[in-house]
This record gives C-alpha cells, structure tokens and sequence, in this order.
C-alpha cells in the first residue's frame, strides 16, 4: 500500500542521494537536484536524509494514498493542495488514506520534493534508488512517473514524536537573478586571462537548454587560449565547462561522469540548490571564493542539517 | 614525478600526471587507483580514472582539500610498490559486416585493403581499455600498432545499434546502447557491454586488453543465445610477456 499516480506531472522522478562507486563505469550520480530541500523533506517525516523521494518539477503530479502516512513538501513552492485545501509545506502532515495530493502549479522555484515517513519501496540499483532517464536506470522502471504507476510505502507511519515540532522555515528562492560563488579550477589556465576576467565581469542568462544534465548560458563567450577541448577528464557536480564556443554549461546531477571539455570553475556545493531552483531567462552571475570558504560553507551546512535531524529525530 | 592536483570544486580533486594520452601516463594514474584500493583515505567517495588523470572525490566534512593532498602524495610516493601489473585479455568475439557492420567494406575501400586485411588488423591486435565513460560500461580503447588512416564520418548516425563495433585511427569502441555516433560500424558482438541485470553490470574495466575473434553468423547467435541465458562466460586470461 502506498500511492497511486493519477497524474505524472511533468517531470516526477524517484531521487535520493544518488549512485556512487560507478563513476568509473560511466555511470551518472544522479540524485536530488537540490539536496538541500531534499535533505529537510526526508528529517521532516524522520528518514535517514538521503532516503528516496520524488522530485517534481514545475507542475508537480497528482497522487491518491492507498494508505495513511506521514508526509512532508520542500522546496519550490508548486502549490500543493490535499483534496482541493492548501497543504502546508516544510512541515509534517498525516495524509490519510483516500486522500489525494495534488499541485497547482509553480510560485516560487520550480523543484520541490515529497519525502514519505518509512521510504518509498524502490529497487536499488548499483545501491541507490535514483533515476536516471538517460539510461532508464533506477528509480520507477527507469523513468518518470506515469499515470497508473503505483509505488508501495516500506514501513508508513501514522506517527512520529513531537509532530508540532516538525516545522522549519521555508526556502525562498530568487525570482529573476542568481548569483553564483565558484573555486577556480581544474582547467582555468585553459583560458585567456581575459576570458577568466570576462567570466566573472559579465553575467549570463539561463537558455532553454537546462534539464537534469546540465544549465546552458547564454553570454557573451569566454576566451579560450586553444580550441577549449582537454583530455576527457571526470567531472564535478558543479563544474562549469566551456566548450569551444565560449557559452558555459553547469554540469549538474545527471552529468556524464566524464568529458572533453575544459571547466573554468566550479559552482559550489551550498550554491547548487540556488541552479535547481531557476528557471531559463534567469539572470546568472559567477563570483570567485576561495576553496577554503566553499568548504567551511560546506561542512557547516552539513552540521546545521544534522543538528535538525538530531533536535527532531534524536 | 610531475604531478598536478587540480581543484574540481569544493568536493572534488584532479591528480593529473600528464598532458599526452599514452600506456605510460594512464598507467601511473591505474597505480594510484590501485594504491587508493589497497590503502584508502577517510573521506575518499570514489575515483573515476580517465586518459591522463583521477579524479578523486571526496568529503570535505571527513577530510579537507589539504590533508587530502597530503595523503594522496603519499600515496603517489609508494605507488611503485603496486606497480606488478597483470595484463588482462578479454576476449570480445565480433560479428564483421553484414547487416550489423554496415561500414566494413566502406571502410576497407578508404584504406585501399581487402576486406580481410582491415579484420585481420581490427582482430590480430590487442586493444587497450583507457578509461569508461560516456554511457554506462562504454569502453574507450586504442591498439598500439597499424592505426587506420580513417577518422570519423562525415556526417554522425542519429542513432546506432548497442553491441555495435565502431573504428577509427587507431581506436575501436564497443557501444553498450542505442546511440548517436560518428564513427564507422565494422561488426557486432553478441556479448551485453553493459546489463544492469547482472550482478557485475560491466563487461569491461579500465586497464583492461582486449583481443577481438571474428566469428560466424552461426557462432553469433549461438555466443548470443548463451548470453541471454546467462550460461556465457566471457573468455579472459593473463597474457605473460618475457619483458
């Protein structure tokens, strides 16, 4: 027993964390887009953060319980309704069998994240439960969800301790512009010293060409010192390539493993959700931080995400 | 040894040993792959091992960028210790021309050989698996002696066959799904590159050989037939060289 989809929305997959240990077969990571949004649904409802959950994107879809559980909506604001009323979001809610969740379209964001209490029952494949639409792998049979998928509940809940408690401020994410804090590197020499400076001068806009993959901007084009091809190399979630005609692409969570493209920098990992969040048209402006900082964000973003888990979760 | 360590992000870093795509740059970076086996560091999430360089990613929260480094230099100076390398051969039997090697006679004809004279180059030699990637168990692999003068088509097929063989230069690629491709088809082969069915998904690893055996329509489909019994086993051994 757990949930039926009456409507897949447009883009509904299975994510969690995502597939490590395949890189170097080939195989994507894949997992949530933005981890952080991602991250609080799966504590709100008391799972291990990176358990799996469905990540749905600008119209999200509809869905009817075939059994109670606890459930919980983060991210991009869709508008979620349960039958017909206003669900509240970052927060814990008992749904009730019979009862159908559904979503009115986008306000703020466009990504937003369904964790179940107990997990969804999905097959691991090479150890995660993670789609990836590529190469139909993982998730619900390899794609998103279809009208008439049903996908059973591993262990649903009709409780949890301290149920008023489990609520956190929701994320508000930027409506027309972001910025985004890059570490230099790995193949920044690649480029001119005044395609580097142009990088950071002048800023981008988001084009048409944004999915799973990757988020292509379009700007005036960055100076490579040769033809902008490398040796292929592996590839950081983040990394921002820049092939030959100078407009850069962020390779974000279903990103090939590996590519031959030089990458001026990197995005940083805190920054990520702020990409997952935007929607093409946006305005897209890079600025250079120090490694050190990136990381230090990093580690004490990680730290206030256990503390939460700690506080609600023990 | 000129090694570089490139920052890939904040969770990421490139240890780059050199700038030519050769046995001799990607074997160091398969030592230090095989050195992280044997000797792992804390924090360490995996390693992805491409032409000239690992990519080591890792957890900032476990392990910072500078005591990585430092871990990942120590491990680079006692690399040599793992350096007693076994050359696997697996052998790949391929299907040539017909209908699922659309291009082999095309392909004689712009090397200006015979049929069997451009087989016997493809399946004489023993071809070198750099690095996977691209599509899962997508092999990337080079031999070593008489390259073909061809490069890639004109014009890249939308879509190609999986289990497809395809050429060019000095290169051969097995493509483990369905697509896109600019290379020339030469041939077939009934084994699965990549079934996410299997326990161990992949037909190949980096730094393996791989020697390619023509076979028969009949041998084909039989190898074929086997495969998707799950009753073939794939033919690999060590190959022993007096150096």
């Amino acid at each position: 027993m757990g949930i039926v989809v009456e409507n897949g929305g447009i883009l509904t997959t299975v994510q969690d964390e995502g597939r490590f240990g395949y890189q170097a077969y080939g195989v994507s990571t894949s997992g949530a887009m933005d981890s952080h949004a991602f991250h609080i649904a799966n504590i709100l409802v008391g799972n291990d953060m990176t358990e799996g959950a469905l990540e749905m994107t600008f119209i999200g879809p509809t869905l009817r319980f075939t059994c109670d559980n606890i459930i919980a909506v983060t991210g991009g604001d869709l508008t979620p309704m349960l039958d017909g009323a206003p669900l509240p979001m970052y927060r814990a809610v008992l749904v009730k069998e019979g009862q159908k969740l559904s979503f009115a379209g986008a306000r703020n964001g466009c990504r937003g994240y369904i964790a179940f209490a107990g997990g969804l029952d999905i097959p691991l494949v090479m150890g995660s439960k993670s789609t990836l639409l590529r190469n139909n792998l993982g998730g619900v049979k390899g794609r998103k969800l279809e009208k008439g998928d049903e996908i059973a509940f591993t262990s649903p809940k009709t409780e949890l301790p301290g149920m008023e408690k489990r609520v956190v401020p929701a994320d508000v994410y930027p409506e027309k512009e972001i910025v985004l804090r890059v570490v230099l590197g790995p193949q920044d020499d690649e480029f001119t010293e005044n395609g580097v400076r142009s990088f950071f001068w002048n800023s981008g806009v988001i084009t048409n060409e944004f999915d799973r993959m990757g988020c292509r901007i379009e700007r005036e084009p960055i100076e490579h010192k040769g033809d902008g091809n490398i040796n292929t190399d592996g590839i950081s979630l983040g990394s921002i390539q820049v092939p030959a005609n100078g407009k850069p692409i962020i390779m974000l969570a279903d990103r090939q493993s590996t590519g031959g493209y030089a990458k001026i920098g990197t995005v940083i990992s805190v920054d990520l959700p702020k990409i997952a969040q935007s929607q093409p048209g946006f305005k897209v402006r890079f600025i250079q931080v120090s490694l050190d900082l990136a990381q230090s964000l990093y580690v004490r973003e990680l730290e206030q995400m256990k503390a939460l888990d700690r506080m609600l979760n023990g | 040894m000129d090694v570089k360590f490139l920052v890939a992000g904040d969770r990421a870093v490139s240890v780059e040993f050199g700038k030519e795509i050769c046995l001799e740059v990607n074997t160091k970076v398969r030592m230090l792959e095989e050195k992280l086996k044997e000797s792992p560091i804390e924090g360490v999430v995996e390693v992805v091992p491409t032409y000239c360089s690992l990519i080591v990613h890792y957890r900032p929260e476990v392990v910072r960028y500078d005591g990585l480094v430092e871990a990942l230099k120590d491990r680079l100076e006692h690399m040599q210790a793992v350096a007693v390398w076994k050359k696997i051969v697996k052998e790949v039997p391929v299907l040539y021309g017909g209908e699922t090697g659309p291009d082999l006679e095309y392909c004689a004809q712009l090397e200006q050989i015979s049929v069997e004279e451009l087989i016997r180059k493809h399946s004489e030699h023993i071809y070198y698996v750099y690095m996977l990637g691209f599509a899962p168990g997508h092999p990337y692999m080079a031999r070593f002696e008489e390259p073909y003068s061809f490069k890639r088509r004109e014009s890249p097929r939308v879509k190609i066959p999986a289990r497809s063989v395809v050429v060019q230069q000095n290169l051969s690629d097995l493509i483990p799904f369905e697509q896109p491709c600019g290379w020339n088809i030469i041939g077939s082969t009934p084994l699965d590159i990549c079934n996410y069915e299997k326990e161990d998904p992949f037909l190949l690893n980096a730094g393996d050989w791989v020697k390619h055996i023509p076979v028969t329509k009949e041998e084909y489909d039989r190898i074929r037939r086997d495969v998707e019994n799950g009753t073939y086993q794939v033919k690999s051994y060590e190959l022993k060289e007096n150096a």
